[in-house]
Parts: structure tokens; sequence; C-alpha cells
């Protein structure tokens, strides 16, 4: 029935429906899951690694985390390379900020930027929309921490905490019962590893199918820290001696 | 026999008259050269060069100022391209439409050209707005485009006065327009060559509560003491009153006859001798 | 020959503008204001060649505005003034660069200056000044100005300077507007 509609991004079907970029929201679906907790002095993000092999390097390929600025991090739920040419140009709009106002960009300032790009790939002929989910986790002086969620149509939206991905569902499900509005980063940290833990298909924890980067207040601003496999193993322990 | 249809030219097309518009603006080719206004500069030049092909207008007198009873434009009718008296009865208060006047100096033909020019993008206001446009938006107009200019050598110092709607009552605006791309608004202003001679009668004897007829002599007067020291001002004086229901002209007053008869009555221009 | 004079005292900037405008020979106008409010909190002034100056301070202030409706906040006085010096930068190596110079003054929190000439030079500074009038006043708001103006003691040396120009300068500026930039916004003094 659908197949009349949905050969185009540009073209609604008679339900009103824009079917491409439905497949896209469905692309990430499958996704590994990642989910972002907003705590009162910083954000923690956490992804699950879907490839992984004993052959891979772990130290120089972060799959999902991505810097894009001084103060703003995110993490991608779809098709990397899609992420990636999308990433580069975040980065741009951010260093393009600061280069002309000698400011850091406010966070939803580049969520917003982004997301009208992604919402032109879905208004004009001929291309696909963007295969990708990003939750951006940032920090600026206006707004102080914010934690957002964008998806292939363009639209974007501000979270305490939220998950995309695969197992998305129960992350939710388990976000609402674990969120606590005042809890530090380091709580909100071991809240992300439990959650990932019972929402990540593979049995056991372990740092190569996990990737972890938390942003927090420091005396200039922000300061993000994308963690090393090795950094990630304390977290793990700390979940599995709290869990056993 | 013809109909009216019929007897119109049939070869001139309104469209192609004016230039092809980009972002609002006519848009002209300009000669293939670095610097258009020194290119301009080489053919009108006659300080430089006593042969060149073109001499544009240059010597003026106008002012305009608001009192009382509206606003007064007086201007002089001398077109003089260098020694040159090319015109004794120029028109140098461009009727933009029934509310609004535009006043001329410097280059007659820049000046007529998008004074006109500023006359069509009024009334398309109108038809588009439905409402007659502010001194002030007409104004902005005519500097955005003097601005967009800047530097090919047009050559125009303007005033644009009038009517205009403020909080449901009609305001008198004047705006000083020119081709450096200033656009300034304000009470009195005097234009041309002769300004200097102008302002020396016109602040003398200004006070906003002139009357009207007090205030049409004024103007006229200023124009004369400019006519009478500018070489490159003279012939006559038109002169113009802005109401609120829209411009009435008063008149084409020959400045010889001006001197003679103000000479008689003032006892003023003791300078030159009686018949 | 026009002034522009700015003086950050502890709550404020004090904006110190000549109210002549001139063309060729004649003052066409003795109550100009060469101040533009850019946003709540920053006001631009202004110098240069005629057009320029109107245009370009107008244009800043139209993507000022823009920015802050895009974003749903202002853009602050630093950010305004980088903005500022990069067009200028950006222009001077264009075919027709902006001849302008501006002192932007903003209050975000606290007071702030900033001078910044045609060339795209973007300098912080307690007192500032632009053009024949800074080889005057310079001296005497080095002699006079300190950390802790009130706003009486700061307007006191606005006029202190205002004296020296009347004394000195070859031509008539027809006065100065002052403009009070504090943290309720832009206002003329007086």
């Amino acid at each position: 029935m659908s197949n009349r509609y949905d050969s185009r991004t540009t073209i609604f079907s008679p339900e009103g429906r824009l079917y491409q970029v439905e497949y896209a929201m469905e692309a990430i679906s499958h996704a590994g899951t990642a989910l972002g907790i907003l705590a009162k002095d910083g954000i923690v993000l956490a992804a699950e690694k879907k490839v992984s092999s004993k052959l891979l390097e772990q130290e120089t390929s972060a799959e999902k985390m991505y810097v894009l600025s001084k103060n703003i991090i995110c993490v991608v739920a779809g098709i990397d390379s899609d992420a990636s040419t999308l990433v580069e140009t975040a980065r741009k709009m951010a260093l393009q900020h600061f280069a002309t106002y000698d400011e850091e960009i406010p966070v939803e300032v580049l969520v917003k930027r982004i997301c009208n790009v992604m919402q032109g790939y879905t208004q004009f002929g001929g291309l696909r929309p963007y295969g990708v989910s990003f939750i951006f986790a940032g920090w600026d002086s206006s707004q102080g921490f914010q934690l957002y969620q964008s998806n292939p149509s363009g639209n974007y939206t501000g979270w305490l905490a939220t998950s995309v991905g695969a197992n998305t569902t129960s992350a939710q499900t388990l976000l609402k019962q674990e969120y606590k509005p005042d809890s530090t980063l380091e709580e909100a940290c071991d809240q992300a590893m439990l959650i990932m833990s019972k929402t990540m298909d593979s049995s056991a924890l372990t740092s190569t199918k996990l990737e972890f980067a938390t942003i927090k207040a420091s005396s200039d601003g922000a300061e993000y820290n994308v963690y090393k496999p090795k950094d990630i193993e304390p977290l793990i322990e700390k979940v599995k001696s709290t869990t056993q | 026999m013809d109909t009216v249809i019929d007897q119109l030219p049939k070869s001139v097309d309104a469209a192609a008259a004016l230039p092809a518009c980009v972002n609002g603006l006519p848009n002209f080719e300009f000669p293939s050269i670095d610097t258009p206004s020194a290119f301009l500069r080489a053919f009108t030049d006659d300080a430089s060069n006593p042969d060149v092909p073109i001499k544009p207008q240059h010597g003026t007198t106008t002012l305009a100022f608001k009192f009382q009873g509206g606003i007064i434009v007086a201007v002089d009718s001398r077109a003089s391209a260098g020694s040159w008296i090319a015109s004794q009865k120029v028109k140098k208060v461009l009727e933009i439409n029934p509310f609004m006047l535009g006043t001329m100096a410097g280059g007659a033909a820049d000046c007529q050209f998008w004074e006109r020019w500023l006359g069509s993008q009024c009334r398309l206001y109108e038809l588009r707005n439905k409402k007659r446009i502010s001194v002030s938006a007409a104004s902005k107009i005519l500097a955005n485009v003097t601005y967009h200019y800047k530097g090919s050598g047009l050559s125009m110092g303007t005033m644009v006065c009038g009517y205009s709607e403020k909080n449901n009552t009609l305001e008198p605006e004047i705006y000083y327009v020119d081709s450096d791309g200033s656009r300034v608004a304000g009470q009195l202003f005097s234009v041309g060559s002769g300004q200097t001679f102008a302002y020396g009668v016109l602040d003398q004897g200004y006070d906003y509560n002139l009357s009207v007829e007090d205030a049409l002599t004024l103007g006229k007067r200023a124009i004369i003491a400019a006519t009478h020291r500018d070489a490159y001002s003279g012939n006559s004086c038109n002169l113009y009153h802005l109401k609120p229901t829209g411009w009435v002209y008063h008149g084409n007053y020959d400045a010889a006859a001006e001197i003679w008869r103000l000479k008689e009555a003032e006892g003023s221009f003791n300078d030159i001798r009686t018949k | 020959m026009d002034i522009l004079l700015g003086i950050r005292t502890q709550n404020e900037v004090l904006l110190i503008t000549s109210r002549s405008l001139a063309r060729g020979i004649s003052v066409l106008k003795s109550d100009d204001v060469k101040v533009l409010e850019c946003n709540k909190h920053t006001a631009l002034a202004f110098s240069g060649e005629p057009g320029d100056t109107t245009n370009f301070v107008e244009f800043i202030r139209a993507n000022v505005r823009l920015y802050g409706f895009q974003n749903k906040q202002e853009l602050t006085t630093h950010a305004v003034a980088s903005y500022a010096r990069k067009e200028l930068a950006t222009s001077l190596r264009s075919r027709k660069p902006y001849q302008v110079n501006i002192l932007v003054a903003g209050h975000n929190g606290t007071p702030e200056l900033h001078w910044i000439d045609y060339l795209g030079t973007n300098v912080t500074l307690p007192y500032a000044a632009h053009g024949y009038a800074s080889y005057y006043v310079l001296s005497t708001l080095d002699r006079w100005w300190t950390e802790t103006l009130t706003l009486e003691e700061g307007l006191e040396l606005a006029r202190k300077c205002i004296d020296e120009l009347e004394k000195r300068m070859p031509i008539d500026f027809k006065g100065c507007n002052i403009h009070v930039v504090d943290q309720n916004g832009v206002r003329l003094h007086e």
C-alpha cells in the first residue's frame, strides 16, 4: 500500500505521512541503545557499542561519542557515516560561532541549527533524510546544563533523562524509575551504568561494548570527559557489586 | 479613425524602459573598468579637461523648512554646466506625488531619474498597502539606492519633504538624502552651492511660529539672496507650500525683478546702485 | 572631527558624542545623535564616512536582533563587539570597505566598553575615544579616571572632557549628548 508514497522523501502519503522519515526513524530503533541523564552538576551520556571484536582497536575507535565544542558533546544512534558528516557540520558551526562572537555557541543554538539541516533533507527532492538521532549534552552560561534529543524529521526536545536506539522502551521505563531530580553527576553515572546493564542485549557487561562520556562544571564553564575503556571498568565493577 | 489605444506609440515597451531589478533596486550595467567613478570623471570633469563630452548640471540653491503652517520649499532655476548656463527655467522641485516633494541639487539627471523612480516606488507602496507611504520610508528607499551606488559617481543632494501619518495625525517631515548615502531628518535644510547664502538669510529670519505668508516670503527671500551671490544659482525662484492636504505651488519669481523690488522695499542690496 | 568618547564607571558606561552634523562647510544639524541602541543592554556610538556609518550600525543592529529572535537569547555586549569587529575586518579586504569607527558600550552584570576602529581592532578599555578628540581627552582621563567612579563622578569627568574640547577643538561641535548604559538599558542623560 505504502510503496506509492515512500520512494521520495518529499511526498506526503494520503494519510499525511512522510514514509522516508519514518523509515529513517525505524533504522535508528535498531541501533545500539544510547542514553543521557541530566544531573545537577553535569550530564552523563552512555551508549552500547554494537560492533565488537577482539581485533578492534579500542583506544582509537570511539564510535558514538563525539565532542562538538568545548561545551557540547553528543552521542549518536543510527547510521554512523550519516552522523559523521553532521558532526563535522556541527563542529564547523560551533567554531564559526566562536570565531564571530568570541563566545562558545549556546547549546540550543547549535541543536536548532543542526536540526534545521536535518529538516531540509525531509523536504527537498531527491535526497534521503539523515538516519540519525542525537542526544546532545552541553553547558552554556545563560541556560546551564542542557540535554536534548533530535530525530531525522528535524524535531528536537529537551529532557531530564532520555534514550534512543534498540531497547529504548525498556530504557525509558528504567529511567522513569531511577531518575532523581537532585542526583549528582556521580549518582547519575551509576544510574546510567545500571540501566545499560539491564537493557543491553549481551549478557555480560564489558568495557568493549560500552561508551561513556560526561560533561561537568569547571572553573571556566564546563569540561567534558570521553571515557577510555580502562576508565569504564571501575564503573562496571561498581554496578556488578551493587546488583549482586 | 484610430482608437486612442492605437495612437499610442507601439515601439515603446514600458517594462524595458526601466533597468532590470535586483533585490528591488534597478540594476545598471557598469562599464567593465576598475572604478566607475574615475571613468565617469574622465568624461564629465571639465576642470581637468575642458573638452569633456558630458557636463552635468551642478550649481544650485534649494531650501526647505518646517514651521507652524507646514513646510516651505523654495529653489532657484538655473542649470549650469561649468560656466555655461544650460537652462534658465529648470524645475528643481520634483513633484513625487500630490503630498510629497523632492528637491534637486547636484546632477540633474541623477536627481530626476531617481526621484521619478522614487515616485513610482511610492505609488507601488500605495497600491500594495492601501495607504500613503511615510516620508521617512520614502527617503529611506532613496537613501538605500544612493548607498547602493555609492562610489560609482552619483551626485545628488536632495530633500524629501511631505506629511506622514504618525499616531493618527499628519506630521510634517523633511529628510536630507545625498549621494554619500546619508539620510538625515531635520527642521531646516539648504542644499547646493548657494546654501551658505541661503542659510545666512534663512537662519536670521526663521521662527517656527511664522505666518504662512511670512514663511513664504522668507523662503523666497533666502533663494533670492543666494541667486545674488552664487554665480551658479539664479534666474528665478520656485515656491511651494506643503500642507496636510498636499502641496500648493506659489509661483515662479524672476530673481532680477525681485532684487530690484526688494532693494526698494527693504532698502537692502546696497551693494548695487539704483537703476 | 566627530567626537566619540566612552567612559566606564563602576556601574555604568557613559557615551559622549558630539551633536554637530556637518557636510562640506555647512553644519546641517546641531542636535544629531550618534548612538544607536543595539539590543536592550548594548549601545553603539559611531563616526566615519557619511552613509557608511548609519548603514553599518543598522546592519549590525539588524543581525543582533535577528540572533535574539532566532535563538531566544540576546547576544552579550562582548559578543556584539566581536561580531562588529569581524564584520569590519571582513569588509576591510572587500572592494568597498566600511570606513566606520565605533564604541560598543554595554552592561551584562558588569559595565563593559569596547573600542573598535575601521581596521578591525577591538580592545576592551576602561575609557576610550576616537578621532581628534582623543588627543585632548585621553590625558584628562588618564589623570582623573579611577576604577570606582560613581555615576555622578563619571558625569563630572565627562564634563571635564567636554570643557577641554570646547576650549581647544578648532571647530564648534555644538555640544555633546551623554548616553548612559546601565543595568536598566540605554538612556540619554538629561
